[in-house]
């Protein structure tokens, strides 16, 4: 099928009035979830993707990857408004979101950061179709001990970068593959941890995990402290971000996108270090840079792109190699998997409509974005004022309601009880749960590729280092971790340091 | 809590989750054909193999514990009453118990009503009469959601039986 074929099977495919619709929606979804103190993009697309069963595929997957590019942009509202990130990844935003908030130029701050945001988003989905397409035929000839090293090298990624330490991110991608082991065993078919309970058999619902891990924890820990995310909101001011101020700007906006496709396409890294290290390039390189801190606007642009930046390029790896950049790429694999679709280097010779469907959509995106975050801006003050302990009942209901409707099955609603208590004790030992939901998900493909291999080579284990695919991807994975040992061997001894000086 | 007992505590729990998961539950709970050739192969060698680098990382918690100072900066999750804090937390695993023994007796919708009543509630929501409302609206509108829209089959009980 050639270019225009395939652009053209995938307008067929979305062309359609449901499409946007469901595009549009899943945006406003997302900026109001993002823009909720307490809640965050992950969060909403967890909620949003039972909403998903029963439409149709590519309606569905829009619908989620709207509310993923909303939520994204819509976490830089409370952040400059309340100081208060609705998004990890905003977090940059509010080091000179604030400032110019305090100085009474927030809707000025927010009127960038929509640009630099809409700017990067068109940047990072360009990206995507770019190098998607060109990294799944070159993962077409990846056998099962490529398989197996790739995704070995994505999650030591995922839990070296994701917490505050390897050992915690280890221990949380273990558990997550030690919790993908229950259920019947891939080849032989023999119990493994069932108990003899049929609803085991089959393994834990991924769904249930999911909502469990990310959005009870958040419940539970509305009930330890119910007035925490109480901010106050600034007004907007009276001052509106001009064009010269955007064109100032661009440098940082597009060096920022460029991070953010980058580091987006490592699975693991995410938006929040690609939004800091924008941040620190654009102040070491501005004229401008005594001002950072205190209210740059070029500071809030170079923050936004390099968060948004992030967005398209997380789906290279889902989509071309079928492994989650990050968590939210984790849900929308799941979404992927409920309506029987594998992404993967397969999927571009299979369901090349949906592909370039989805491509599609992510331009239409970025146009949606930029309006309902003209007016998501001007809202803020309606979101900002719903009371949260009205909201988290209403979250918990929806959780319940929402897992059930995965299976039917009331047992279903038991486990995400059961792993909302696991991700609260996770939150506050501070072990980061990206690690241990991705690690659940690739767990059964990580081992039935590990065992594959065996069963191909009569359990020699030498097929792992087969050829120069396996070789890059172990030597990847063993520089990973000594570069993340040698960072956290350095912060105990500083700490260490820090510490012997305060005795002294 | 600083970063240090965090650091060990994590460590004991770790190691003891391996030691309990070589001993005893692998051996108890993961079946294997007796005719397996090789252990690779065998469907317990990816519990036990985890099972070990589980241990391991518990291993290196407790040593990298041991080296951090021991009086660090705390880093509990911040609660001006925690007495009551921790009630609320048992009050919440209380409705998740009871949700479970309601949901087939009750059905979805009643026992959704009353986890958002006492939910709502256990947090002390300043807004009793919209409390109220939205317990009852919301669960109504996704059951007409699910049921109607996407077809779920949503559990109805005894009391009350919607269309």
């Amino acid at each position: 099928m050639s270019f225009l074929d395939s652009i053209a099977a995938g307008l067929a495919l979305v062309g359609n009035i449901e499409s946007f619709l469901a595009l549009f929606a899943g945006v406003a979804i997302g900026v109001i979830g993002g823009a909720i103190p307490g809640m965050s993009a992950t969060m909403a697309v967890a909620l949003t993707l039972p909403f998903t069963f029963a439409m149709q595929p590519i309606t569905g997957i829009l619908l989620l990857l709207g509310v993923y590019k909303g939520g994204i942009f819509g976490g830089s509202i409370p952040a400059i408004l309340i100081k208060t990130p609705g998004t990890p990844a905003s977090s940059a935003t509010i080091l000179d979101g604030y400032p110019m908030a305090e100085k009474g130029e927030a809707g000025r701050a927010l009127g960038m950061a929509l640009w630099a945001s809409c700017t990067a988003d068109v940047i990072s989905n360009l990206s995507l179709i770019l190098f998607a397409g060109w990294l799944a035929s070159f993962a077409l000839s990846f056998g099962p001990p490529e398989f197996f090293t790739l995704i070995l090298f994505s999650l030591t990624i995922i839990a070296g970068v994701s917490g505050e330490s390897l050992l915690r991110g280890a221990l949380s991608a273990l558990l997550g593959l030690l919790l993908a082991t229950i259920g019947l065993d891939l080849v032989y078919g023999t119990n493994r941890f069932t108990f003899g309970d049929p609803n085991m058999m089959g393994g834990l619902n991924f769904i249930a995990v999911l909502i469990g891990l990310f959005a009870i924890p958040e419940i539970l820990a509305m009930v330890w402290n119910p007035t925490a995310h109480v901010g106050k909101a600034r007004s907007l001011g009276k001052n509106w971000v001009s064009f010269a101020e955007y064109r100032r700007s661009f440098k940082s906006i597009v060096r920022g996108s460029f991070i953010g496709v980058f580091l987006g396409s490592i699975p693991g890294i995410g938006a929040a270090p690609s939004a800091f290290l924008s941040y620190s390039e654009a102040r070491r390189t501005s004229k401008n840079k005594e001002n950072f801190g205190k209210g740059e606007i070029e500071g809030v642009a170079a923050a936004e792109a390099g968060n948004n930046g992030v967005a398209g390029a997380t789906l290279i790896p889902l989509l071309a190699l079928g492994v989650p950049g990050d968590v939210i790429t984790a849900i929308i694999i799941g979404a992927f998997m409920i309506h029987g679709l594998q992404p993967g280097p397969m999927m571009f010779i299979l369901n090349v409509d949906i592909i370039y469907g989805l491509f599609i959509g992510l331009i239409v995106s970025s146009v949606f974005l930029f309006l309902i975050g003209s007016v998501a801006i001007r809202g803020f003050k309606y979101v900002a004022d719903i009371p949260k302990r009205i909201l988290i009942p209403a979250v918990l209901v929806l959780c319940i309601y929402g897992v059930f409707a995965v299976n039917n099955n009331i047992f279903d609603v038991g486990v995400m009880f059961v792993m909302g208590w696991v991700g609260y004790l996770m939150v506050r030992y501070h072990i980061p749960a990206a690690p241990f939901l991705i690690a659940f998900i690739l767990g059964p493909l990580l081992e039935d590729n590990f065992r594959q291999s065996m069963l191909m080579s009569g359990s020699d284990p030498m097929i792992l280092l087969r050829g120069p695919i396996t070789w890059f991807f172990w030597t990847l994975t063993v520089l990973t971790v000594i570069a993340i040992a040698r960072a956290g061997v350095r912060a105990v001894r500083g700490a260490a340091v820090l510490s012997g000086d305060l005795d002294d | 809590m600083t970063q240090r007992q965090v650091q060990m505590r994590l460590g004991t729990g770790a190691l003891l989750v391996a030691i309990f998961l070589i001993i005893y539950a692998i051996p108890q709970w993961v079946s294997s054909p007796s005719n397996v050739g090789n252990i690779i192969l065998s469907p317990l060698f990816w519990p036990y193999a985890l099972a070990g680098f589980t241990g391991l990382a518990g291993l290196g918690l407790i040593f990298s514990g041991v080296r951090m100072a021991p009086d660090g900066p705390r880093v509990d999750a911040p609660c001006d009453t925690p007495g009551l804090a921790w009630l609320r937390l048992a009050g919440m695993a209380a409705i998740m118990v009871v949700t479970m023994v309601l949901l087939p007796r009750l059905g979805m919708v009643l026992t959704c009503m009353l986890v958002f009543l006492a939910s709502a509630f256990l947090v002390r929501t300043r807004h009793p009469v919209t409390a109220v409302v939205c317990a009852v609206i919301i669960p109504l509108v996704l059951y007409a959601f699910f049921a109607h829209i996407a077809g779920v089959a949503i559990p109805q009980g005894e009391i009350l039986r919607l269309p």
